[in-house]
């Protein structure tokens, strides 16, 4: 399969003797650099190692409704189950101080944990491409008014923050999103406006403005198909880094209670003394789910960033 | 309110305290704390909100003024039954409206300046006049009169059951006069002199961390064989009961009902599940104070009823507080059973899905849209009701889960959202709520609590809040509050409250789910001489009059040092690093010369 990778050139509808828009053009090369990308991540065993996990998860996060009824997750359906029973056929994962199954716990509960991971990355992605972007390309005053901001966000030590504004804010399942979004927004931002401030002292950037391109057309063309790449592999380095807050905040007890996502489930188990009481079956599953997922998303990222940022490229 | 039994509305820690108090503050009390000094270690997971008696409200607060500020009159461990404390005798005028105390001789504070009755006097007129807090309630209708240094008399203006029981802290006029020039001026002042007539006195505070109180040896009862009390705040029960278990603390308060099960089976240590009368109880917003915009459908009783019955509170009871605890209809108003009354058989809301449904659909409440929730009669808003969940209790979540999956059942809807106790007090006072479940614990004499749901104690301004956050009154049940209130037969007065009880279990703005237990665990290895008050089924700390404190003494050469232990613990592991480190360095060395050598 990865031999025919490159006859998606090939095969372009386009290729022939028809003369070809610059538009055209730009795409097929956009075409041919994804397949590029996707032919250096095949070659990476453990970015492909991190991908199938992570398509795994994905796929019983999908599949939670038809593997276990979410009336399961309520206690008032589970007052015939043994409390705090260990793994056996019927649970396969043991229950806990209430007699929920931990198994569908972890299962609905990695929906809430990928979710809000993705739903935060987002948020973040957005603010910091935003600032970064609109820094690096007007400089001056709004450069310094926009860093000063983010130098503030960066000094200002994250998990105290996140832990004021998810105690100060309604508890839910949004704020825990709001609170991961713009708490880690900074490093984008910075990450972003450097490159942004490397694309436009280059040639053509000039070359386009004294031929009289205008500020949109120069972000449109130029700076912004170049810091995509960049985009793209902090979002995926982003990735692991919301679902382990997401799980901090949840463990500390201020996630959102009225879902189970993995953080909440350690958090109870400790409220239930399952830590002291070696019931290892209530802690363990969301543990190492968390531990696999955010390995695997950081394989995979990283594989990403080494082929997409320009000066981490080896070859 | 009478003194001692707290009302527990700020359980637990909120991370929000931290900006409490100063971090470290020395008292003018000497140091005592000799590395040879008894120490007994208190683990809680609480900190004292505020060491000004004005002030503080937590369980706490409660427990250190108890140790620091003697009362006329002490209260048996036994059975709380009233007997002599700063004062050894007492008379009453043929009318019983007035009382004369007889201090005891030579009595003295922990400086050394002599208690005196004016002490007594001012401390009961002043709470009167500036209504302070914790002590109004009970001095409310009273004026005191110095007679001579060692006498005192009471008089109240209206026939008063409570007397002679007299357990108001009695403050140091010598230190407090110059702070108490209004109530606003005595609120500003920290409290922390140190000086008092009980068995310990505050030394020393580390907000959110710990408090220290040393032994009085002027307590009227002599010193205490326990020569410091160290209160450790825990924020975690986890946390606490490892710190049991590996001896770093003596005794823990609240301990997680899960723990608690897992610590009966422990050697040398003895679990306790006392009784106090405090419960639990899911609250419906009334509307009675106007504030807020609870709910229509709640102010029919229909509705209430419906809710109560599908309520599975055996359940609720034994899955989630494990059984600790008691099966209790009604509210909690004393830790004397003597006042619960026994609800009829044919007015008991006994769980009852169907019978609910059945009343819900009577009351024309009916899933008109078929989407699982019942509407307002005749169609209109839903039954989804606000549900506030507490997040600084254990077994909030667990309570809401059960709650919510219940009352789906009968097609009720919950919108649930999470408060801190502070946020709640707020939300509560607002009115902006439909449910919530939060608990009480009552004093001694059942008055205070039964208070609470006159219509005297509604929030109509959020501003000066009040009580009753049933946020429902009646006049009815304000009638035979005055009445118990001034009835000086007992008998009277408890068939009485038990009208009040029943009355108030009727109206079901309050669902109690069930009555609490204080969980306790104490060592055996290094103390003897722990108390429960009530004898037999009450807890040994946190109680009415905590005489545990007094009655500890060490056991001879009992449990060790554990700190040392750690100590070498640590020396050992720390040693056997060193050696791995500096060996590893010595081979990689010897490697890198053959090598070179080579």
């Amino acid at each position: 399969m990865s031999e025919r990778i490159p006859e998606a050139e090939a095969t372009s509808p386009v290729i022939g003797s028809v003369p070809r828009s610059g538009r055209a053009v730009a795409w097929d090369r956009r075409r041919a650099s994804a397949a590029g990308v996707w032919r250096g991540l095949r070659n990476d065993r453990l970015a492909m190692v991190g991908l199938v996990v992570l398509v795994l998860f994905a796929l019983l996060a999908f599949a939670a409704p038809w593997l276990s009824d979410e009336s399961s997750l309520s206690a008032a359906n589970t007052g015939d189950n043994p409390i705090w029973a260990p793994p056996s056929w019927e649970f396969l994962f043991g229950t806990d101080h209430l007699g929920h199954s931990v198994a569908a716990q972890f299962l609905w509960g990695s929906r809430i944990s990928l979710f809000v991971g993705l739903m935060a990355t987002l948020l973040q992605i957005g603010i910091g491409s935003l600032i970064g972007l609109t820094a690096g390309f007007f400089g001056g005053w709004v450069d310094s008014v926009l860093m000063r901001l983010t130098d503030w966000f960066l000094v200002v030590p994250f998990l105290p923050l996140a832990i004021v504004l998810a105690a100060v804010l309604e508890r839910g399942l949004w704020t825990i999103i709001l609170v991961i979004g713009i708490t880690s927004w900074p490093s984008t931002a910075r990450l972003l406006r450097a490159q942004v401030l490397t694309v436009r002292q280059r040639l053509y950037v000039d070359r386009a403005r004294s031929l009289g391109a205008g500020r949109l057309h120069l972000m449109r063309r130029h700076i912004l198909p170049n810091v995509t790449p960049l985009i793209l592999a902090s979002t995926t380095l982003a990735v692991p880094i919301s679902i382990l807050t997401e799980t901090t905040l949840s463990f500390l007890g201020l996630g959102d209670p009225t879902s189970t996502s993995w953080g909440g489930m350690l958090n109870s188990a400790k409220d239930n003394s399952a830590i002291s009481g070696g019931r290892w079956w209530a802690y363990m599953p969301p543990g190492l789910g968390i531990v696999f997922v955010v390995l695997a998303v950081t394989l995979f990222g990283r594989a990403l960033e080494e082929i997409l940022d320009p000066r981490l490229r080896q070859r | 309110m009478t003194t001692k039994q707290f009302t527990r509305r700020f359980c637990g820690i909120a991370l929000t305290t931290a900006a409490l108090g100063a971090t470290v503050v020395a008292s003018t009390a000497a140091t005592t704390a000799a590395d040879t000094a008894v120490t007994l270690t208190v683990g809680l997971l609480q900190d004292i909100d505020s060491p000004n008696v004005t002030v503080g409200y937590t369980v706490a607060a409660y427990e250190t003024w108890t140790l620091q500020y003697a009362t006329l009159t002490d209260k048996a461990a036994d059975d709380f039954a009233t007997i002599p404390g700063l004062a050894e005798s007492w008379d009453a005028s043929d009318d019983g409206l007035t009382f004369t105390y007889h201090l005891r001789k030579g009595l003295k504070w922990s400086d050394g300046e002599p208690l005196t009755a004016e002490d007594t006097v001012w401390t009961i007129n002043t709470s009167r006049d500036q209504e302070w807090t914790n002590h109004f309630a009970t001095t409310v209708n009273l004026t005191a009169t110095v007679v001579d240094d060692r006498t005192l008399t009471i008089e109240t203006a209206v026939p008063d059951p409570k007397l002679p029981t007299m357990d108001v802290y009695i403050v140091p006029k010598h230190i407090w006069e110059t702070h108490a020039g209004t109530v606003d001026d005595l609120a500003a002042y920290d409290a922390l002199d140190g000086v008092g007539s009980g068995p310990f006195t505050l030394q020393e505070r580390k907000a959110n961390q710990e408090w220290t109180m040393v032994a009085n040896p002027n307590y009227w009862k002599g010193a205490p064989a326990v020569d410091q009390v160290v209160f450790r705040v825990f924020s975690d029960g986890d946390a606490m009961v490892t710190a049991l278990k590996s001896g770093e603390i003596d005794v823990a308060h609240l301990v997680p009902s899960q723990s608690f099960e897992d610590l009966k089976s422990e050697s040398g240590i003895v679990t306790v599940a006392g009784a106090q009368g405090g419960f639990t109880e899911l609250a419906m917003n009334g509307m009675a104070g106007g504030l807020g915009d609870g709910h229509p459908a709640l102010q029919d009783i229909e509705v209430r009823h419906a809710i109560a019955r599908a309520i599975d509170r055996q359940s609720l009871f034994d899955r989630v507080v494990k059984g600790q605890g008691e099966m209790i209809d009604t509210l909690g108003v004393s830790p004397s059973p003597e006042w619960t009354p026994t609800i009829p058989a044919d007015q008991q809301l006994n769980y009852d899905p169907a019978a609910a449904n059945q009343a819900l659909d009577d009351a024309g409440y009916l899933d008109a849209d078929g989407n699982g929730v019942r509407e307002m009669p005749g169609g209109g808003d839903e039954l989804k009701f606000r549900y506030a969940e507490r997040s600084d209790s254990v077994n909030g979540a667990a309570i809401r889960e059960l709650i919510e999956g219940w009352l789906k059942e009968i097609g009720i809807a919950l919108e649930v959202s999470v408060f801190d106790d502070t946020q709640l007090g707020q939300v509560v006072y607002d009115g902006t709520y439909d449910l919530f479940v939060w608990g009480w614990t009552p004093f001694v004499d059942p008055d205070p609590m039964l208070s609470y749901f006159t219509c005297d104690q509604l929030t109509t301004d959020a501003a000066s809040p009040g009580y009753n956050d049933a946020n429902w009154c009646s006049e009815e049940y304000d009638a035979l509050y005055l009445q118990q209130n001034q009835e000086l037969d007992r008998a009277t007065r408890i068939d009485l409250v038990h009208q009040m009880i029943t009355l108030f279990y009727n109206e079901s703005t309050y669902v109690v789910l069930y009555h609490d237990a204080d969980t306790q665990a104490y060592r055996t290895d290094r103390f003897t001489g722990w108390t429960q008050q009530p004898k037999g089924t009450g807890p040994v700390v946190f109680t009415n009059s905590s005489p545990t404190y007094f009655n500890l003494t060490p056991i001879e050469g009992g449990g060790g040092d554990d700190s040392s232990s750690t100590g070498l613990l640590i020396g050992i592991i720390a040693g056997v690093l060193v050696l791995l480190v500096v060996g590893g360095l010595l081979v990689v060395r010897s490697r890198k010369n053959s090598d070179e050598r080579e």
